[in-house]
């Protein structure tokens, strides 16, 4: 059985990797916080992303300690910025994608719910999830509605008039959303979001041993950091 | 539907649906940016976004007519940067810019065209917390390079591009491009969805 986090935990490393970024911390301490990371992705059962970002992580550390003392000029540039710029994004990138690939949107409300956050922010940022999909779709049919005009048939021809795709992309776009909001509002207070007082919820959260665990093991190279020895 | 100047249930999914548009469009724009000025993505893209999701703000805008919307859809945006790896501060970026940009435009009543234009102009700024860490990351750069035993005058050579020089040209040009499209997106929301009769 694959083991899951609390989404609050998962908020938690997400805010430890982003002071991990800030700080700049040393390259040892991130190494170290990359690897308990990358090793939930395993325990979720995600491998293929997992090994991915293992896999893109350990190339760029090889990059910084094995490429970086040769190479020279404009290639130096770019390696350097690939190697220290996108690196010491990672652990960001890492927690991110770890987040987003194992919460379900019922989990993200309820998880925010209990972290008191105002219902003002929850219901878009649940909106924004749910609506990517539709996004998605929309633009084929928008695409294939052009094709079958004539007009912009590749992304070579996207690009040849810009100002013209945006325009025929986006206003079908920005219609259909307009419709999609009046729809979505209206199957949202059918199901009583706006009703007052403290909602039930099909999902019940509770921090574990093993999420106040992981948030403490995660912590600890950074306080290693902290306290000058790594 | 009676009119209140609180954010109704409708309106925060409406503020969703837009924000989720413009995050796609800010998306497209980091790749654009990375694919077509490779080194200088970073300095362009506010400029290549505030170009290009001009009619998304100004329709919220529009429909919303009232205080809180620029202001949500800003911390939204914050939250979501910070979840899809992007820098804290990008959070803070976004958040403060969205609610001057909301006041601005509080200013003018959400009616003033130049009112908008202006509070999209400061919005677009928003997307400059992204950014802020290629300069503020600069020292990392250099420490990192000289712990690879890099001589230091090349170091500095090789940063030259990466100066206040480049920030101001970010800034100017963000100022450009967010005039631009925030009167394309003025004129497109007059062509489409006013004669319509949607706003």
């Amino acid at each position: 059985m694959p083991v899951r986090l609390d989404p609050r935990a998962k908020l938690y490393l997400l805010l430890l990797s982003n002071l991990t970024l800030f700080l700049h911390v040393s390259l040892r301490a991130e190494i170290l916080l990359v690897i308990l990371l990358l090793f939930l992705f395993f325990l979720s059962g995600k491998l293929k992303s997992g090994i991915r970002m293992t896999i893109i992580y350990s190339a760029l550390v090889g990059i910084d300690f094995f490429v970086i003392p040769v190479a020279e000029g404009l290639l130096l540039n770019f390696l350097s910025m690939l190697s220290v710029g996108i690196r010491m994004m990672l652990p960001c990138i890492i927690s991110g994608a770890y987040a987003f690939s194992t919460t379900t949107v019922g989990e993200m409300v309820c998880g925010l719910r209990k972290l008191n956050v105002p219902e003002c922010i929850i219901i878009p940022c649940v909106t924004v999830v749910r609506f990517f999909p539709t996004i998605a779709e929309d633009y084929r049919q928008i695409r294939s509605a052009m094709a079958f005009r004539g007009i912009a048939t590749g992304n070579v021809a996207l690009l040849r008039h810009p100002a013209q795709s945006l325009e025929y992309i986006l206003m079908p776009l920005l219609m259909n959303s307009n419709n999609v909001a009046q729809d979505l509002s209206v199957a949202a207070m059918t199901k009583g979001i706006s009703l007052p007082g403290q909602h039930t919820s099909m999902i019940e959260l509770k921090m574990t041993p093993f999420d106040v665990l992981y948030m403490l093991t995660c912590t600890i190279p950074f306080i290693l950091f902290l306290g000058g020895v790594l | 539907m009676k009119a209140t100047n609180k954010l109704t249930i409708p309106d925060l999914i409406t503020i969703g649906v837009f924000t989720a548009l413009y995050f796609v469009l800010v998306t497209i724009a980091t790749f654009g940016s990375a694919f077509l000025f490779p080194g200088f993505n970073n300095v362009v893209l506010p400029a290549f976004c505030a170009l290009i999701s001009g009619c998304v703000y100004m329709l919220l805008a529009a429909k919303l007519q009232k205080f809180g919307g620029i202001s949500v859809m800003g911390i939204v945006m914050g939250l979501f940067f910070m979840t899809s790896g992007h820098f804290i501060i990008s959070f803070a970026g976004n958040i403060v810019m969205g609610i001057v940009a909301d006041l601005v435009a509080k200013m003018g009543n959400y009616k003033s065209k130049k009112g908008l234009l202006a509070s999209y102009v400061l919005f677009s700024y928003g997307l400059f917390g992204p950014v802020i860490p290629m300069w503020f990351m600069k020292d990392a750069y250099v420490a990192n390079l000289e712990a690879r035993g890099k001589d230091a005058t090349y170091i500095a050579e090789l940063f030259a591009n990466i100066n206040m020089g480049t920030f101001v040209l970010a800034v100017v040009l963000t100022l450009i491009c967010a005039l631009l499209g925030g009167l394309f997106g003025q004129k497109m929301i007059k062509k489409h969805f006013v004669k319509a009769g949607i706003v």
